[in-house]
């Protein structure tokens, strides 16, 4: 009986010590932290990781519901061919907003900042000629543009009606999503068309060329671009009638 | 004997849990992008904290009203007039997303010229369509160009611009319906914003004004995918 109550003992004075383990850890955690930046920036850190969560929970949840209503527009159009086209013609909306995963062919550029800031031991000088800046992304997504294609993708952020691309810092905001290099872009056309888009004359590529900062330039039969994973919001605009 | 053995018996559970909080703050610790997030200043964790609220309350408000229209379609399920208008009343707004209708509100409206000294090229457009579209623009356009997700404007000669098909020249006047306070202030930063950086220091001449009643018309051009088919998950 009595070493029983030694045991219960010995197992209290354990949980004390995990309790204080645990603690130490995340105090240890916390003054590391607070070595690298101040109390409020901590508190920051949280809340971001916090909203990050939500937006992922919600987003989830928004697909969900999503499929549940393609399922229940399909049941309502049964039977129906008017309704039937005018789905038909919904989904071909949506698939143009970006609103769906797509693959076909079309070209893939990388862009990297260039670490050796020359090109055959030249120099322009100036070292953020080398560093890939939010303009040169802007640029080239204009030029292929230009070339009449399907979809674009940097680093898998799709480009839709709502998208803008900045700076921020060291990094670059898409889609207000932060990327960084090297950049990954990716476009669904006729490969050809896009390669003459880009090297037409007044086409940014060649300049990025030159500064050694365009690593890859490679036409694909399989280009995947995932969907925009956002909302378009219409809040100011009305239509008229 | 007993006793020795539920001593060893609680000091092994007791050791098994430490175990697993080691182990558990360890994927804790792994799931969090905490060294990205490590090497960020106060002021751009500020932009990211109101970005991901932002898109949190876009995403919240998307969910509530698709679930609203789960249910306006299991009501009416019975009534196939009901259900086509609704369906109906669904496209109508992915076209208006779209920029295929007519569309008017309150906004801002840039107007950019030539002179004596310089051109307005295409970047200066692209560009400033690039601001406005991050000033949360709904819809934008370009002497009367509708500008969708995939315009492109090339730079044609100095003083012609190409906007999709179309040939364009000074002066340039940019529609964007939005929120004028956010549209107007996106291009007016001190310095590094688009009308000091790119307007004024390059001796070219542009001017905003706001407009309550800015009627942007709709796109013309035909949208259809010609290489992209859709990926189908299993």
């Amino acid at each position: 009986m009595n070493k029983t109550k030694i045991g219960i003992l010995l197992g209290a004075v354990c949980m004390i010590l995990t309790f204080a383990t645990c603690i130490q850890l995340k105090t240890i955690a916390e003054a590391n932290k607070t070595a690298s930046g101040s109390f409020s920036e901590n508190r920051l850190r949280d809340e971001v990781l916090r909203w990050k969560e939500n937006y992922d929970i919600v987003y989830a949840k928004v697909q969900e519901e999503e499929k549940k209503l393609e399922k229940i527009r399909k049941k309502v159009t049964e039977n129906d061919e008017s309704a039937t086209t005018t789905r038909e013609e919904l989904k071909t909306a949506n698939r143009l907003l970006g609103f769906t995963d797509l693959t076909g062919k079309g070209i893939e550029i990388t862009l990297e900042d260039n670490k050796l800031q020359s090109v055959d031991g030249l120099t322009t000088g100036n070292i953020m000629d080398y560093v890939v800046h939010d303009d040169d992304l802007i640029q080239l997504i204009n030029d292929i543009k230009n070339a009449g294609v399907d979809a674009i993708a940097i680093n898998n952020q799709r480009i839709v009606s709502t998208t803008g691309i900045v700076c921020d810092g060291n990094v670059v905001r898409i889609n207000g999503e932060k990327v960084s290099q090297p950049f990954v872009i990716k476009a669904i056309g006729s490969p050809e068309g896009i390669m003459g888009a880009l090297t037409t004359l007044g086409a940014s590529l060649d300049t990025l060329q030159r500064l050694g900062i365009v690593k890859e330039v490679k036409k694909s039969n399989s280009v995947n671009i995932p969907k925009y994973e956002g909302v378009i919001v219409i809040e100011h605009i009305r239509t008229l009638s | 004997m007993k006793g020795k053995g539920t001593i060893i018996v609680t000091i092994g559970a007791m050791i098994a849990l430490l175990v697993c909080v080691m182990l558990m703050q360890f994927r804790t610790i792994e799931e969090t992008d905490i060294e990205a997030l490590e090497t960020m200043r106060e002021t751009e964790l500020r932009a990211e904290l109101s970005s991901w609220k932002t898109k949190y309350e876009e995403a919240s408000k998307l969910l509530e009203e698709t679930k609203a229209k789960i249910s306006e379609y299991e009501q009416t399920m019975a009534n196939n007039e009901e259900s086509s208008k609704l369906l109906k009343e669904e496209l109508n707004q992915a076209m208006i997303k779209l920029g295929k209708t007519d569309v008017t509100g309150s906004g801002i409206v840039v107007t950019l010229k030539d002179n004596d000294m310089a051109y307005i090229d295409a970047y200066d457009l692209y560009k400033l369509v690039n601001e406005l579209r991050l000033a949360g623009a709904e819809a934008i356009s370009i002497n009367d160009i509708r500008i969708t997700a995939m315009t492109d404007i090339k730079w044609i000669a100095n003083g012609l611009i190409r906007i999709d098909s179309s040939p364009v020249t000074s002066p340039y006047v940019i529609k964007a319906i939005g929120d004028q306070t956010y549209l107007e202030s996106g291009l007016t930063l001190k310095t590094y914003g688009y009308m000091d950086y790119v307007i004024k220091s390059n001796d070219k001449t542009g001017v905003i004004e706001r407009q309550d009643n800015i009627t942007i018309k709709a796109s013309t051009v035909d949208m259809t995918f010609e290489y992209a088919e859709e990926v189908k998950k299993q």
